[in-house]
């Protein structure tokens, strides 16, 4: 364990008398919260994950790591400081910004980490008493959100102490608690509220559908709300002009902050400080009369592991599932029988339902439509619908970008489609008597393409024979035509293995990022030649020919790749 | 002689599904329990009512003169308890895991660690002591398991498939330690699917299906009731509704009229 857990340790059992007195025993106390901190220094991290290779060695101090991330993270709130010609209109923003994110994080560590199935099993059958148990579980919630909360907030505080001096710190301080108590209690009502809307085995999903949603939220306000409004605007901005403000908690915050610092009583701000204090209070009490006690169960039910529940009967509920009979058309259209049939429709039900591909694929596809939001905003020179129509300066800058542009999607589904965290039920190829495995890559290459382009394409026809008329098609023909060559191409090169049957944990491989340079390359190159082209209606024909003669060339050659080109998955 | 567990008329609902109906059941110390049934015949309910994992069930359980309702914490102190699925903290060592349930005991920390370190080395896993569980095979998280179990010297050990992932030989340890444990006088109630274990290991056997108790006493009772078959003949004579052969028979038939090679 380390000096941080250590120390949290040390000073939330300074209480112990009174702890004892509540009947709780200290014994079972210590032990429970240092295994529990033990183990969380011990998982990784988002951003260790990401850089963990299998051999690695194992996760240390992820706990030092976290809090650096999570510094770095509150200098970034400073920003909101900066902005704004009042305080209030700062930490309005600021309050913002930290229940946000508090928020976004504490979601999914209250099931993977503070809520852990496994002590149903393991410590509820040894004789401690509840008391002991539900203490423990707070002080590790507590230890685990001060984690967070502290270097989130420290930034801000020195600032304010700087800025503002004692008289500014201390309210301040007292803020942040009343804030991260009201954020427990948000996150508490929403787990509640999911849970009552939907069942237990739906619960991660939707957990996670929220995670991709804050992602791109934050990427998209990030990229878009510096450009849209300028800066000079921001400085005089001031919260106070919009009537809805007035009804936020974190302008409340705000609110009491001034009336604390300047002792400022003339009339909403007293209201304000009173609203600010008697929320977490009001939510502490929600979440232990209504919530709590119901709730422990109820996310025992989320893992589904042990058999709590009566076991599921064939033919009753439980998720029927089956493919829609117009996939199923789709595929006898677009494929050959066999193994790329199969490689298609299993894998337009796994990139469908599975959580861990969608978690990321999605985030990733979200990115990419602020990315084309952004263009529209960030060409100098404006713009106008007629420059679009008449294909004139940046309108036909715009049009290749988007045709363009959305070949990343589809780009970036496709080198996701080789990695899954069930990789090892990739056996079902080897065992069975597959001759060409190219024939597996090419079903899933065109599921992929179904799933991800086809949109796309019908999105964009549509924009662009809409605005412009039908003598776009030429070009958005060829742009089509060049999109599933720089697919073809990029499949040809890099899958390597087999849909499904590798771990995503093996992507650091040297050459990754080369290869995903290359993959953005292609389509670079292919667009610039695409843009100067663009009117020579002759040679856009000619090389609408010769790009779909070059795909369906690539296509075969991917049918066709033998097993001695794939990596075969190992098995430990 | 006083009985160590007693179960009367135990009945517990998952909503309007009965898992258990009315189970009863006098088991004295000393006694290895073989404990079998169907999938979904209330097993694993009975091992977690035992084990107090469940409380909101009907009827007594009283364990060694205590009642499970009034004085849960006395009576989990005397249970251990091996889980059968390999639930553990996986990213803690061994030595940090079994300390960890022994502070859960109350047990001495010098006589913990002695126990551990000897339990360990005698399973061979005292040079896997202070590495992660997360590189362990399943046999060596299995053994880490029964140790938990047994740590603190129970009167009743309740396990629950512990011998699954274990090796031929880890097997035959295990096998023998449940005797030495019963003529100790420790009780031992043994939840599995494997028949042949069972009837070996056990001096008397429960069978339950569908919630109720329907067959009870040694292996040589059962044979005098049901004939002189194997367990699992037994098994399935009494619990599978229809004939276990035709279920083979329709496999075949699911051929088509080819004869399979």
């Amino acid at each position: 364990m380390n000096a941080i857990n250590t120390f949290f340790l040390k000073i939330l059992l300074l209480p112990s008398g009174l702890y004892r007195r509540m009947g709780v025993d200290i014994r079972h106390l210590k032990a429970i919260l240092t295994a529990k901190l033990m183990m969380d220094d011990r998982r990784p991290n988002p951003i260790q994950q990401a850089r963990r290779n299998k051999s690695n060695k194992p996760v240390t101090a992820a706990t030092l790591g976290m809090i650096f991330f999570t510094t770095i993270m509150g200098c970034v709130f400073l920003v909101s400081f900066a902005v704004g010609k009042d305080y209030i209109t700062r930490l309005t923003i600021y309050f913002s910004f930290y229940i946000f994110v508090l928020a976004s994080t504490l979601i999914t560590d209250f099931t993977s980490v503070l809520i852990d199935i496994r002590d149903n099993m393991i410590i509820l059958p040894k004789p401690i008493n509840d008391k002991t148990f539900l203490l423990a579980r707070l002080l590790h919630i507590m230890i685990h959100v001060s984690k967070m909360v502290l270097p989130l907030s420290i930034p801000a505080m020195i600032y304010m102490g700087i800025k503002e001096g004692i008289q500014g710190l201390f309210p301040f301080m007292l803020l942040i608690l009343a804030a991260t108590l009201f954020t427990i209690f948000l996150i508490n009502a929403l787990y509640v509220f999911i849970l009552k809307v939907t069942t237990p085995e739906k619960f991660k999903n939707i957990i996670s559908y929220f995670q991709i949603f804050f992602a791109i939220f934050f990427y998209g306000g990030y990229q878009l709300v510096p450009r849209l409004i300028s800066k000079a605007a921001l400085e005089n901005y001031s919260v106070t002009t919009s009537m809805w403000a007035c009804l936020t908690p974190p302008y409340w915050f705000a609110g009491s902050w001034n009336f604390l610092r300047y002792l400022d009583v003339s009339f909403p701000l007293p209201v304000y400080f009173l609203l600010s204090m008697a929320l977490p209070v009001v939510s502490i009490w929600v979440v232990i009369k209504y919530f709590a006690p119901s709730f422990n169960q109820k996310l025992s039910l989320i893992s589904g592991s042990d058999g709590d529940g009566a076991p599921v009967k064939a033919n009753s509920k439980g998720i029927i599932s089956t493919t829609s009979a117009y996939i199923t058309q789709l595929s006898k259209w677009l494929t050959n029988e066999g193994a790329e049939r199969m490689a298609f429709l299993h894998t337009w039900k796994i990139t469908g339902r599975s959580r861990d591909f969608k978690m990321k694929v999605y985030p990733s596809l979200g990115y990419l439509v602020v990315y084309i939001v952004i263009m529209f905003f960030n060409t100098k020179n404006k713009v106008s619908i007629d420059d679009i129509r008449d294909q004139v300066h940046g309108g036909k800058f715009i049009f290749i970008g988007l045709i363009y542009f959305s070949s990343f999607i589809l780009v970036m589904a496709l080198r996701q489609i080789t990695y899954s965290d069930k990789y090892k039920a990739a056996w079902i190829y080897y065992i069975t008597p597959v001759k060409t495995p190219g024939e597996l890559i090419m079903g899933a290459v065109k599921a992929a393409i179904v799933k991800f382009y086809f949109p796309m394409v019908a999105i964009t026809s549509v924009i662009a024979i809409g605005i412009v008329g039908p003598k776009v098609i030429p070009n958005l023909l060829l742009g089509m035509s060049n999109q599933l060559l720089i697919t073809t191409v990029v499949a040809y090169l890099s899958i390597r293995d087999l849909p499904f049957s590798t771990q995503q944990s093996n992507a650091s491989k040297g050459g990754t990022f080369i290869k995903g340079l290359f993959s953005m390359l292609i389509p670079m190159i292919i667009a610039v030649g695409h843009y100067f082209l663009y009117t020579n209606l002759p040679v856009i024909i000619l090389f609408l020919v010769l790009s779909a003669i070059a795909c369906w060339l690539l296509m075969d050659a991917i049918k066709t790749k033998s097993w001695d080109k794939i990596t075969v998955g190992n098995y430990e | 002689m006083n009985p160590i567990i007693s179960l009367q008329n135990v009945y517990k609902n998952y909503g309007t599904k009965a898992v258990l109906k009315g189970i009863n059941l006098t088991i004295y110390p000393g006694q290895v329990i073989g404990y079998i049934g169907p999938n979904g015949a209330g097993k694993s309910t009975t091992v977690k009512i035992l084990c107090g994992l469940i409380s909101d069930y009907e009827g007594d359980v009283i364990i060694d003169g205590i009642n499970l309702k009034e004085d849960p914490i006395a009576v989990k102190a005397k249970i251990g308890y091996v889980p059968e699925l390999a639930e553990l903290y996986d990213v803690l060592t061994p030595a940090e895991f079994l300390g960890f349930m022994a502070e859960l005991y109350n047990m001495p920390k010098e006589l913990a660690k002695d126990r551990i370190i000897k339990m360990l080395a005698a399973f061979g896993l005292d040079g896997n002591m202070h590495q992660r569980m997360d590189t362990f095979s399943k046999g060596m998280r299995q053994k880490v398991l029964i140790i938990s179990g047994l740590l603190h010297n129970p009167e009743i050990i309740i396990l629950d498939e512990p011998l699954s992932g274990l090796d031929a030989n880890s097997v035959i340890i295990v096998k023998e330690l449940i005797s030495k444990l019963a003529k100790e006088g420790k009780t031992i109630f043994y939840c599995s699917h494997m028949m042949d274990v069972v009837e070996k290991v056990s001096d008397r056997i429960v069978l339950i299906n569908e919630g109720t108790v329907i067959a009870d006493g040694s292996f040589s009772e059962l044979q005098q009731q049901q004939g002189n078959q194997s367990l699992e003949q037994i098994f399935a004579h009494m619990t599978a509704k229809e004939s276990l052969s035709d279920a083979a028979d329709q496999l075949m038939h699911a051929f088509g009229n080819q004869n399979p090679s």
